[in-house]
């Protein structure tokens, strides 16, 4: 199954994955022409610090079974046999918010979206890009994304990178003066000032 | 909703008491303050923050995958990470360099206006400071009059802008040998102020600069022009002008506004018009116009550094420093805040809004939508002057008691310790100083400059800092925001001695002066260098053989970068407690934190935490007291 996969580690909070997925699902599919559009598009991904100025990238994970198909009374929620996306009908939508409640990863939100005519709000959630895909193509916040921390394809082949990289690292760290993590030396000096300025300051620190 | 613990936030945002209580008043009354905004804007991007997004032309914006993973590594003109990161960070610190020396040659205008008859109001105050800093130009002083010689001086010094002379001739009479050849050897003279800046904005476009070195040399150079220049002429002239600040008292934090008179704060910089203000508000006619209003008198305060130059110079109080600005509003007791330039939030008018308060802008570069403009001229200076405390006192009767609240403990503060006051009090030559250094009693000195930020806890870094350094005999020289800080916090005050270590604590006590000098505004970090460069004179050595430490915990200003950067190019180790725009490369950095030393004997540092900050100086100290062999 293809699937997004997040790399938290490599997130430096740009939210450009925000900026191209309120892009895509814009009218005109065009920065400079989504600003002016009613309704105006939104990010379905979110981009937060946590703690320490660290930031996640979160968005649909398009679970199965999904917990908001499950709770959807109007059926307004399904699957896409192909790519296994969770989708929406927005016009079945009642705006009653049980899937957001059902939710483990808190990402539905609540908007008004240009495909139908009606005066109020629905779930206008993460589609996958699903458009996008079937063209072949990526979906937009991974394209978007300049550092690696999301990523397309086939899940467990994703996984299997990552497994890669850790036995690489658990061979390869052959003593406690061998460091081998991926991230450079000055990005990781620059977290760890992070954490001390959220250590002195108001925003949340670990 | 879930009732939010205000008392909580306000202690995590400040830690001054009369802050929090205002940021508490703030919060429950809905009034937006810059913390709110620190956290709308959460997360903030990890490409900017280090320094790989280069938006300068049109080709991008572009940024580089610091983790080298499958993105870019390149620009699309081609520059690599080490070229964008130097050039953003060029880019920055010559707008603080601009903005420090475009402040100066204002109040050089208006001292050649004055020296003229023109200036409405002013004249030359400190003729002494006059003839000094004009012999340091060879201009003949001896029977002359005072406005002949402030014309010839305003005019060379106005000549440093743009000299064809080779370099800025302060640096002639004021910089060590020592530290001169050190300039030379590494080609970083500063040749003339606006000269540095427009070849800094030069060399930001696409396809000049490269060489990472090369810039980071180029913004070292700019720095100097600003040190030793703008600022450095902005003190002088503002001195000449206006007075050689002497130590006096004074109080600070918001509770120097007023219950019963027109409260008028006086925020910005540049101290050209407010010294007119303080003219004005002694008139008889405004007094009694006050009166006639229901007010018990006029009552002046400063913000930020136009409230250090008032504050130094005449003993007006300080309501606050950066983040204090919209909490002196959200008291309901201000009539009007005038404006100069500087570290203004654009956002001061939406503030105002909630209440009677009136934001009077003044300076032809500093309009913000929403303000009262009146246009400062020197021409006219004194009249606008008059007119804005008219416009303030007529504000008076629309102010609603029932949502005024203003802390009721104002801090007692010493300040105005410039260099001419703190070597006259020494006796007229450096040496008790230099024989207390010798003897240990203080190890050494370090300067606390720079703002307020809000991702760090007001005042904190600044306050807890000089505690660990006081209490390790080492004298702390504070100006501008860290000025404001350690007087909120009482560490300006002799009786703070007590925190001090022994050696310290026993030469304050013999002065009577607190263990952290308040020297000024942050153009008066120049006072700082010319302290360096006189004690290193005395020595026979130069600045960077010194034990001095340069320190900005709370900055936020491309000025801060400036002044950290003519500290490091004199030779003065120091810290910033928040990272500039450099950890996108670890070359960019390596120069910085490193290879400096083998220049210029000094070199930056990162460190938000104050005590391990206290550890890194004290180190540096005793690496230079060692090789001096004290």
């Amino acid at each position: 199954m293809e699937n997004i996969f997040i790399r938290p580690e490599l997130c430096i909070g740009c939210r450009h994955c925000e900026i191209a997925c309120a892009v895509e699902h814009s009218q005109s599919k065009e920065l400079f022409g989504m600003l002016n559009e009613i309704p105006q598009s939104r990010p379905r991904i979110h981009v937060e610090i946590g703690v320490d100025f660290l930031t996640f990238p979160n968005r649909c994970r398009h679970c199965d079974p999904a917990p908001c198909i499950q709770v959807c009374p109007t059926d307004a929620l399904y699957r896409d046999k192909d790519t296994g996306n969770v989708l929406i009908a927005y016009n079945k939508c009642i705006d009653c918010g049980a899937c957001a409640i059902a939710c483990p990863f808190g990402i539905i939100t609540f908007h008004k979206v240009p495909e139908i005519s009606f005066d109020r709000e629905v779930n206008a959630k993460c589609d996958g890009c699903i458009d996008r895909v079937r063209e072949g193509r990526e979906p937009a916040c991974v394209e978007a994304c300049k550092t690696g921390a999301l990523v397309f394809g086939e899940i467990n082949q994703l996984i299997r990178n990552s497994r890669k990289d850790f036995t690489i690292r658990m061979i390869k760290s052959q003593g406690a003066d061998v460091e081998t993590s991926k991230i450079p030396k000055s990005v990781q000096q620059y977290r760890e000032i992070l954490k001390k300025i959220a250590e002195i300051g108001p925003l949340p620190n670990s | 909703m879930k009732k939010i613990d205000v008392k909580f936030i306000a202690q995590q945002r400040s830690i001054d008491e009369s802050s929090r209580e205002i940021i508490e008043k703030a919060i429950n009354e809905g009034i937006e303050t810059a913390w709110d905004r620190l956290e709308k804007q959460q997360p903030q991007c990890g490409f900017g923050q280090l320094g790989v997004c280069c938006n300068n032309c049109s080709m991008g914006p572009c940024r580089i995958d610091v983790f080298e993973e499958d993105g870019p590594t390149k620009g699309v003109c081609g520059a690599n990470v080490d070229t964008i990161v130097a050039r953003n960070l060029l880019d920055d610190l010559l707008v603080g360099a601009a903005a420090h020396s475009d402040h100066g040659r204002e109040v050089l205008e208006v001292l050649l206006d004055t020296a003229e008859g023109k200036a409405q109001g002013y004249e030359i105050t400190d003729v002494e400071k006059l003839k000094i800093v004009a012999k340091e130009y060879h201009i003949e002083v001896e029977d002359r009059d005072k406005n002949d010689i402030a014309k010839d001086l305003a005019l060379k010094m106005l000549d440093e802008f743009g000299t064809v002379k080779g370099h800025i001739d302060l640096v002639n009479s004021r910089v060590p040998e020592k530290t001169f050849a050190r300039w030379e050897k590494a080609g970083i003279v500063p040749r003339g102020v606006d000269r540095e800046i427009v070849e800094g904005a030069h060399r930001v476009h696409m396809g000049v600069g490269a060489d990472p070195t090369n810039m980071l040399l180029h913004s070292l150079r700019i720095s100097l022009s600003d040190g030793w220049g703008g600022s450095m002429m902005a003190t002088d002239a503002s001195d000449i002008l206006f007075g050689t600040p002497a130590p006096n008292t004074s109080f600070v934090n918001l509770g120097v506004l007023s219950h019963d008179k027109v409260n008028v704060v006086l925020h910005g910089h540049n101290p050209i018009l407010s010294e007119m203000i303080v003219k004005a508000a002694g008139d008889p006619e405004l007094k009694a116009l006050a009166e006639e209003q229901g007010a018990n008198g006029i009552n002046l305060v400063g913000m930020c550094c136009t409230g250090n130059e008032l504050l130094v110079r005449h003993g007006i109080p300080l309501a606050g420093n950066l983040l204090d600005q919209e909490l002196s509003i959200a008291t309901g007791a201000v009539e009007a805040m005038v404006i100069d330039y500087q570290c203004i939030f654009p956002s001061i008018t939406e503030t105002a809004k909630c209440f009677h308060t009136k934001i009077v802008a003044t300076s032809e570069k500093s309009k913000v939508p929403g303000a009262i403009y009146k246009e400062f001229h020197p021409e006219t200076a004194l009249d606008t002057a008059k007119e804005i405390i008219r416009i303030a006192i007529e504000n008076y009767p629309n102010r609603n008691p029932n949502r005024v609240q203003i802390p009721n403990k104002p801090m007692e503060l010493m300040a105005g310790f410039s260099e001419e006051k703190l070597r006259e009090s020494l006796g007229g030559t450096y040496k008790p100083l230099i024989d207390a250094i010798v003897a240990g009693k203080i190890k050494g000195v370090v300067g606390l400059v720079g703002c307020n930020n809000p991702k760090i806890k007001q005042d904190y870094g600044f306050v807890a800092l000089t505690k660990e350094l006081i209490k390790r005999d080492i004298l702390v020289l504070v100006t501008g925001c860290g000025g404001v800080a350690g007087g909120k916090a009482g560490l300006l005050m002799p009786e703070s001695a007590k925190l001090a270590g022994d050696g310290l604590r026993s030469v304050c006590e013999a002065l009577g002066i607190p263990p952290a000098l308040h020297m000024g505004s942050c153009v008066d970090n120049s006072r700082i260098l010319v302290l360096g460069a006189n004690i290193a004179k005395e020595l026979g050595c130069g600045i960077e053989d010194l034990p001095l430490g340069g320190g900005a915990p709370e900055w936020y200003s491309q000025k801060a970068i400036s002044i950290a950067a003519y500290f490091v190019s004199s030779g003065v180790y120091t810290i910033l407690g928040l990272p500039p725009k450099v950890f996108g490369s670890e070359k960019v950095v390596d120069i910085l934190t490193n290879k400096l030393n083998d220049v210029l004997n000094a070199a930056f540092a990162v460190e938000p935490d104050p005590v391990k900050a206290a550890d890194m100086f004290e180190a540096e100290i005793n690496r230079k007291r060692k090789a001096l062999g004290i």
